[in-house]
């Protein structure tokens, strides 16, 4: 570049001149020009501001737009249109990634260009901040011309290294110096406030501790759930769970196989009558050689740890043991417990009793029961539900005989999610626990055995949180003196005939010009001398040393 | 007393300290058309306008008491700390809004309290529409996390609602310094903090107007009147942007109309005052100076607030973050304000800039508030209304 400069100034002096032989003027930027030029601009605190924004209106869309790893429901409702903004907008969304934000590939190039950015910044600060804290603090020239100044008398018998001595042991919490040359007057050199620079490092440094924490914790993480009811138990098996989560890293060798029992679970409710107050599962753990057991009480807001997993209450619910029988023979078509969820006040569950042969002649028909649970409700004569209590007072189950050639039960799809037709409804009835009821006329029997409560649990394994609490606390320890502490230097120099004590801050002058007086004061008092009145400054400025590092 | 007589009792408190604030705000207002705040900050009243600063200050210490005991009340009669849905939340900002303008603003910069107050109001108004009957909790709630991360939140809020006021009033105050210093026909002093930067381009952005006037010279110091300061700035403008914005974050909110049309009045008067007010106002820098101030004070508490929120999901939900909607809404409001700090000290930036940014971070603050709790769907919801 260098030699195409004479020439392009030759071309202005001289129009007519002829172009002199020499390189071309390259028309395109190098590749390391550019990134030269990217990577100057990218340290820039202006680019770090427009990232940061980036960042905001990024995380704001994310607020508002239903985002897919959270809640993938309302994403299935958007998409098909039933809510949101309809299936066009949102075709558009989803070609922008915005139903998954944090998981896009642009908030990764922005993660990345804000890192990169942060390192630029910090690299030359560290720097920076190593040789300056090393330095000791320097001698200050023109002290009379700065705004902070104050004028003491020289106390009497003491020589200018006992005073600065004793202004020295003043300063105890600063860093001091003093300085004698041949030439000039004896001073101590004064300086404090290093530790803003090194907070506002240390909390900017946070953000990598957090974000290795973050992707560490990301990769080798695991998260299941399993719903089970009192009695039942599950094993730390990969198959033992009812559905899982797991981070690229995870090691299923890490499933130990421990058994999980649920012994009991308790729930009870506020005097209101249906907000639960407190639900509690008692379960006990084994571990998979049998050689240690724990029995634990798991709550909400009260996780148990056993074996590296953290077990947590999520869920609850009834479970009615439900059995069908054939009226004909008496064998047994289907007994177990379901999982009722609720649904506005009513528990809901279906069963999958028996899944038909199409091949048979004649062909055997799929049955299926669908239960609705109340446990202590009436009927009103207009038809309404009157909801007692949350608790089985009168426990009863609406049962519903599903016969059908096809009810879909063979098919790879959750229960829950079946649609049943109402054709196929055979026989209703209200059954209470203990009396067998006859359906379909005297085809089928059914009976509610028991009823008991099951409990839902989440259980992970989230390693590296050390590390995001110990970035936690790097943000918070960093924050405070970056924001509070301040740079200043002072400089007490003794005089022939009264000493001068002057500073100046590089931050945060407002609260420095507050505590200067009292400074002088403190001085004063320790040498036992008073102000003397000084002549007001000619000219302030900010920094005798001309320019502040 | 029973809890429920507790309760009623803390109810009609909060009605009371409700008025009391008002007559306060109105005393506050009143003080400041007749004191006048000169360029280096010294503020000089007429012997009416200090009486009716100690009045309004007595006033305002009243309110404060009925209303800290209305929120105590609440506490007993719920059976446990009063921070435990919006309608308890609001009144707790409030509170704190009051007691920061009384323990920060009060000593130096007193005449800015009567927005401070007016900001209150605003808060208590929306407690209002947002009431519940003291109850206990959903036992998701029930953990000393939440009376950690709670009150950590509810008090960085109500100092960023005072920053919020002082970042507003200087962008009005310097806007009427920049355009009277363009006209030329002033000479005075009164010269906005994006300029005093200027002067001093190796501070931090913490300087009083006093450095910036080092050049100029204390005795050229002076005030334009208060009618040219006024002037140079729309009188249009003041009342119609806050009518049109409250009136649309209201209706789109709680699609109320008659309660949007009363807060927009509210809020279009509270603009024309502050148009009344800009000749009376501290200079620029010192506005600035103290949104800064409060803003770096509140942060700290926000990301610590922040940081005990996640910890309670781990423990409730266990996850530290998921992205909820109310932890996304607290992220980006976290980024604004560390945007702004960051903007503060960036060349370029300070001054006007900044303080928009701050306008901007706080506008995500009540977005984050009211929106997420009442609109969208979250693990946060419950805690809302």
């Amino acid at each position: 570049m260098t030699d195409t400069v004479p020439a392009r100034a030759a071309d202005d002096e001289q129009p007519a001149a002829p172009r002199p032989p020499g390189p071309r003027l390259p028309l395109l930027p190098t590749p390391w020009e550019v990134a030269g030029r990217l990577w100057r601009r990218l340290r820039r605190m202006s680019t770090a501001l427009v990232l940061l924004f980036a960042l905001a209106v990024a995380t704001l869309i994310a607020t508002f737009i239903p985002q897919e790893p959270v809640i993938a429901s309302t994403v299935r409702l958007w998409r098909t249109g039933e809510e949101g903004p309809g299936a066009a907008v949102s075709g558009v969304l989803d070609a922008l990634s915005l139903y998954d934000v944090f998981g896009s590939w642009w908030f990764g190039v922005l993660t990345v260009l804000l890192f990169v950015s942060l390192t630029g910044c910090l690299v030359p600060r560290w720097a920076a901040f190593a040789r300056n804290v090393r330095k000791p603090p320097v001698r200050g020239r023109n002290l009379d011309r700065l705004t902070h100044r104050a004028e003491l008398a020289v106390p009497d018998g003491l020589t200018a290294t006992e005073v600065l001595g004793r202004a020295e042991r003043d300063f105890r919490t600063y860093r001091t110096r003093v300085v004698t040359t041949e030439d000039t007057a004896p001073q101590l050199a004064i300086e404090r406030g290093h530790w803003r620079e090194f907070g506002s490092l240390v909390f900017h440094s946070s953000f990598y501790v957090l974000l290795i924490g973050v992707t560490l914790g990301a990769a080798f993480t695991f998260t299941g759930q399993i719903d089970f009811e009192e009695g039942a138990r599950f094993a730390d098996t990969p198959v033992g769970y009812d559905t899982f989560t797991a981070g690229t890293l995870w090691d299923t060798d890490r499933h130990n196989g421990h058994i999980t029992t649920l012994d009991d679970f308790e729930v009870t409710y506020l005097p209101d009558g249906f907000t639960p107050d407190d639900f509690v599962s008692t379960v006990t753990f084994t571990s998979a050689d049998g050689e240690r057991t724990a029995t634990e009480e798991i709550r909400v807001n009260h996780p148990v740890h056993f074996e590296g997993l953290t077990y947590y209450q999520r869920a609850f619910g009834f479970a009615p043991t439900v059995a069908l029988r054939s009226g004909l023979n008496g064998a047994e078509l289907f007994e177990d417990q379901l999982i009722l969820r609720q649904d506005g006040g009513f528990w809901t569950g279906r069963g999958k009793v028996s899944v038909g042969n199409p091949a048979a002649d004649p062909p055997l028909p799929q049955i299926a029961i669908e239960v609705l649970f109340l446990p202590d409700a009436e009927f009103a004569d207009d038809g309404t539900v009157q909801f007692n209590s949350p608790e089985a007072n009168d426990p009863r189950l609406l049962l519903t005989l599903y016969l059908d050639d096809d009810l879909g039960l063979d098919r790879t799809v959750p229960i829950s999610r079946l649609d049943w037709p109402e054709s196929a409804v055979v026989d209703r009835a209200m059954i209470v626990p203990g009396t067998p009821v006859a359906l379909a006329g005297g085809l089928f029997e059914v009976e509610f055995a028991d009823l008991s409560m099951w409990s839902g649990l989440q259980i992970s394994h989230q390693p590296y949180r050390w590390l995001i609490l110990t970035g936690a606390s790097m943000v918070l320890m960093g924050l405070i003196p970056s924001l509070y502490a301040y740079r200043r230097r002072l400089w007490v120099e003794v005089r022939d005939d009264r000493i001068v004590v002057a500073g100046v801050a590089l931050h945060r002058r407002d609260r420095f010009a507050e505590t200067f007086d009292d400074i002088v004061d403190g001085l004063a008092g320790t040498l036992g001398t008073a102000r003397i009145a000084a002549p007001s400054p000619s000219k302030p400025q900010t920094d005798p040393q001309g320019s502040p590092s | 007393m029973t809890d429920l007589a507790l309760a009623e009792t803390s109810n009609s408190l909060f009605n009371v300290a409700f008025f009391v604030y008002l007559i306060a705000m109105i005393a506050y207002f009143f003080r400041l058309a007749f004191t006048r705040v000169s360029a280096d900050g010294v503020q000089t009243s007429t012997a009416a306008g200090r009486r009716v600063g100690h009045f309004g200050l007595a006033v305002l210490v009243g309110g404060f008491a009925v209303h800290l005991t209305s929120f105590v009340m609440r506490g007993v009669a719920a059976g446990r700390v009063p921070w435990g849905n919006m309608y308890e939340y609001g009144s707790g900002i409030a509170l704190l809004a009051i007691a920061t303008a009384l323990v920060v603003v009060q000593r130096r910069y007193g005449h800015l309290v009567g927005f401070v107050i007016a900001g209150s109001l605003l808060m208590m108004t929306t407690s209002l529409l947002l009431f519940t009957d003291a109850g206990p909790l959903v036992p998701a709630l029930e953990s000393y996390w939440l009376q950690i991360h709670v009150s950590a939140m509810m008090f960085s809020s109500s100092v960023f609602i005072v920053g919020f006021v002082a970042t507003a009033l200087y962008l009005v105050k310097d806007r009427a310094e920049t355009k009277l210093a363009r006209t030329g026909s002033f000479t005075g002093s009164t010269v906005g903090a994006a300029r005093s930067a200027t002067v001093t381009p190796t501070g931090e952005g913490d300087v009083e107007g006093r450095v910036a006037d080092a050049d100029v010279g204390v005795e050229d110091v002076q005030i334009a009147s208060a009618t040219a300061q006024r002037d140079v700035l729309n009188p249009v403008l003041f009342p119609v942007v806050p009518f049109v914005g409250v009136l649309l974050f209201v209706l789109v909110v709680w699609r109320a109309p008659v309660p949007a049309m009363l807060a927009a009045s509210v809020a279009a008067l509270i603009g024309s005052s502050v148009w009344y007010a800009v000749p009376y106002l501290p200079p620029a820098a010192k506005l600035d100076n103290l949104a800064y101030r409060t803003t770096a004070f509140a942060f700290p508490l926000i990301t610590f607030g922040i940081m005990c929120g996640a910890i309670w999901a781990e423990e409730a939900w266990g996850r530290y973050w998921g992205w909820d909607p109310k932890e996304t809404g607290s992220f980006v409001t976290w980024v604004l304000y560390a945007s702004y700090l960051h903007a503060r000290s960036t060349y370029g930036w300070r001054g006007r800039r900044a303080a928009w940014v701050g306008v901007t971070a706080f506008t995500a603050l009540l977005i984050t508030y009211y929106a997420v709790n009442l609109f969208v769907v979250g693990l946060h919801s419950y805690a809302g209304v």
